[in-house]
């Protein structure tokens, strides 16, 4: 399956992953302008953590926060294998944020729900991987790392 | 090969699809004494508290059974295992033969000495009919006794139906297995902001009432009441195990292997029921939370499959959320003495940071993660856990995970430093990152 890659050499911790994933998939106005001052605030999905890497669900394939789920709320897409929050179903319980072991996923107190990247399962392309200005974040195959020597 | 599981919650559940993950057409077979299939125990407070419907209490689809060709015998007891013939026999007599069994029979609530106890009016809180009895009570005033998360979450369901509550705890504070003094202190108010009256530090020594439960006495006080939901804990179900001569552990639970077997060879376990390793307490330990239940049953599942697997352990986990209203996380160890395993002269420190709504505590043995808590910022809680789990040794990272924003990054040199404690698919998953 594809995933997202982020290339730590060319993410200049510039942000606009985290402003477009807030404004296309967060925001109820879809227009930055308005988003930024939306309450409650749209959450994005993607991190930049510490300076310069921007981080979102990595869609495990052992997924930790599927196993915790006590109401089937976080489930995979077959067809996809994507890892995805459905909403309507989540009660807030944040047993998956217990378990994450990337920290991705945020207990929104506003929102009442579990909130994290779905890879925008139901888009065409990630967004945050088409504002990329430097193209950091890419989507690419899942890679066997445990060949490489470490 | 025959597959037959007893227990029909979440470990059984998850065996079924480690199984399912690696042989498709074998025959399984599940028993359940509940006639509700795959609702969600921990659920039934959000039912009482008219939150979820019966059919959002699923923690899979309806159709699971039949999707994973699965044999399903729900409300069906099974009285009697035999080792030699490798079969069961169901209270009906009709006996079923295997060749891998699982037991998942979770645990059974307890009843404490209470006089009175049989009055009406009187439930624990376990099965759907018991939820469906507590539902259907008529009453304005209820008592619950045990303030561990059943009765916590019980008490909050009864007040959001407008009841006046009452929690009463043995102990010294809510919480008493999943807090510490501090943490809970910041949960109780905010039990108490909802208009529920806690009691700690007091037993109930009687109930009263003509045939009806009308009050709860304690030492100190009587309690007017029309209801009653004690939650006081659960016990192993071991009944079956015991009449089989399955070896049950110190603390009453079966005894298991890192496979998830028991000392009868085919024999498997897991769940509420089972007894295992608790890598925090370095001792065997029932830790019977719903995670611990989904990785055992996995576990168990892929072995009796035939994929060698080994358990890397359990350690309690608890997350209360949106029900109650604080956000708190906690896991392994909640207080320093608790370690009773710990010799004298071992390292060992509690860390601790309150801010007016906040408060973090790390439990560091031996360098290593015993213990976290955390109330209010928990987002990055999965950091700790991962680990606490693994076990990696965080002696010199102790400002970095006291700091307040930590991040992934800040963990990686770890994870990386511990490779060798990950499983080749986590890892690849946490390399995947393209770092």
């Amino acid at each position: 399956m594809k995933i997202l890659v982020v290339d730590k050499n060319k993410c200049t911790g510039c942000h606009q992953c985290e402003l477009w994933c807030g404004t296309e998939i967060a925001s109820v106005s879809k227009e930055l302008y308005q988003a930024i001052r939306e309450e409650p605030h749209p959450i994005p999905r993607v991190y930049v953590e510490g300076k310069d890497f921007a981080l979102q669900c990595r869609h495990c394939e052992e997924a930790p926060c599927i196993e915790a789920c006590p109401n089937g709320t976080m489930r995979r897409d077959p067809e996809t294998g994507l890892v995805y929050v459905n909403e309507p179903t989540c009660i807030a319980c944040w047993m998956c944020v217990m378990v994450c072991p990337f920290g991705i996923i945020n207990p929104s107190a506003s929102m009442k729900v579990a909130i994290k990247c779905d890879r925008c399962r139901h888009m065409g392309y990630p967004i945050c991987a088409e504002v990329c200005p430097t193209q950091a974040i890419k989507l690419e195959e899942r890679k066997d790392y445990r060949t490489k020597a470490f | 090969m025959r597959y037959v599981i007893i227990g029909g919650s979440a470990a059984a559940i998850s065996a079924i699809e480690a199984i399912r993950s690696i042989d498709r057409e074998s025959q399984i077979e599940l028993f359940s004494d509940e006639a509700t299939p795959l609702f969600s125990r921990v659920l039934l407070p959000y039912y009482i508290a008219e939150e979820l419907s019966k059919p959002l209490l699923n923690f899979r689809s309806s159709d699971f059974f039949e999707q994973n060709k699965i044999t399903s015998h729900l409300g069906v007891r099974i009285k009697e295992i035999s080792s030699e013939s490798n079969t069961v026999t169901a209270e009906n007599g009709e006996a079923y033969p295997f060749d891998k069994l699982l037991l998942a029979t979770g645990g059974n609530p307890i009843i404490p000495p209470i006089q009175g106890i049989q009055k009406e009016g009187i439930s624990t809180l376990k099965t759907m009919a018991d939820a469906e009895k507590i539902y259907q009570w008529k009453g304005k005033r209820a008592v619950v006794i045990g303030a561990g998360s059943v009765g916590v979450e019980s008490c909050i369901s009864l007040r959001k139906r407008g009841m006046e509550v009452t929690l009463l705890e043995q102990l010294g504070h809510v919480l008493p297995t999943v807090f510490d003094e501090e943490a809970a202190s910041m949960i109780q108010k905010r039990i108490e902001d909802l208009g529920i009256k806690t009691v700690t530090g007091e037993k109930a020594i009687q109930f009263s009432g003509n045939g009806h439960v009308e009050s709860v006495v304690t030492e100190s006080r009587e309690i007017k009441c029309e209801m009653v939901v004690l939650a006081v804990g659960v016990k192993p179900a071991i009944e079956l195990a015991k009449k089989v001569g399955i070896e049950i552990g110190s603390l009453e639970g079966i005894k298991v292997n890192a496979e998830m077997m028991t000392n009868v060879q085919d024999i498997y376990s897991a769940g509420d029921v089972a007894e295992t390793f608790d890598i925090t307490r370095e001792s065997s330990w029932i830790n019977a939370i719903w995670p611990c239940a989904v990785e055992q049953g996995r576990v168990a599942g892929l072995n009796m499959a035939g994929k060698k697997t080994l358990y890397i352990g359990s350690f309690r986990r608890n997350s209360i959320g949106n029900f109650i209203g604080v956000p708190a996380i906690s896991m392994g160890l909640t207080r320093a003495e608790t370690c009773s395993t710990c010799e004298a002269g071992e390292s060992f420190q509690e860390i601790k940071r309150r801010t007016k709504d906040a408060y973090k505590k790390l439990i560091i043995k031996k360098g290593r993660l015993a213990g976290v808590i955390l109330v209010g910022q928990t987002q990055k809680a999965g950091l700790y856990q991962i680990l606490l789990k693994k076990q990696i040794d965080v002696s010199e990272y102790i400002p970095v995970l006291m700091s307040r924003n930590l991040n992934f990054m800040d963990i990686l040199p770890l994870i990386r430093r511990n490779a060798d404690r990950f499983t080749e698919t986590e890892y690849k998953e946490i390399m995947d990152t393209g770092l």
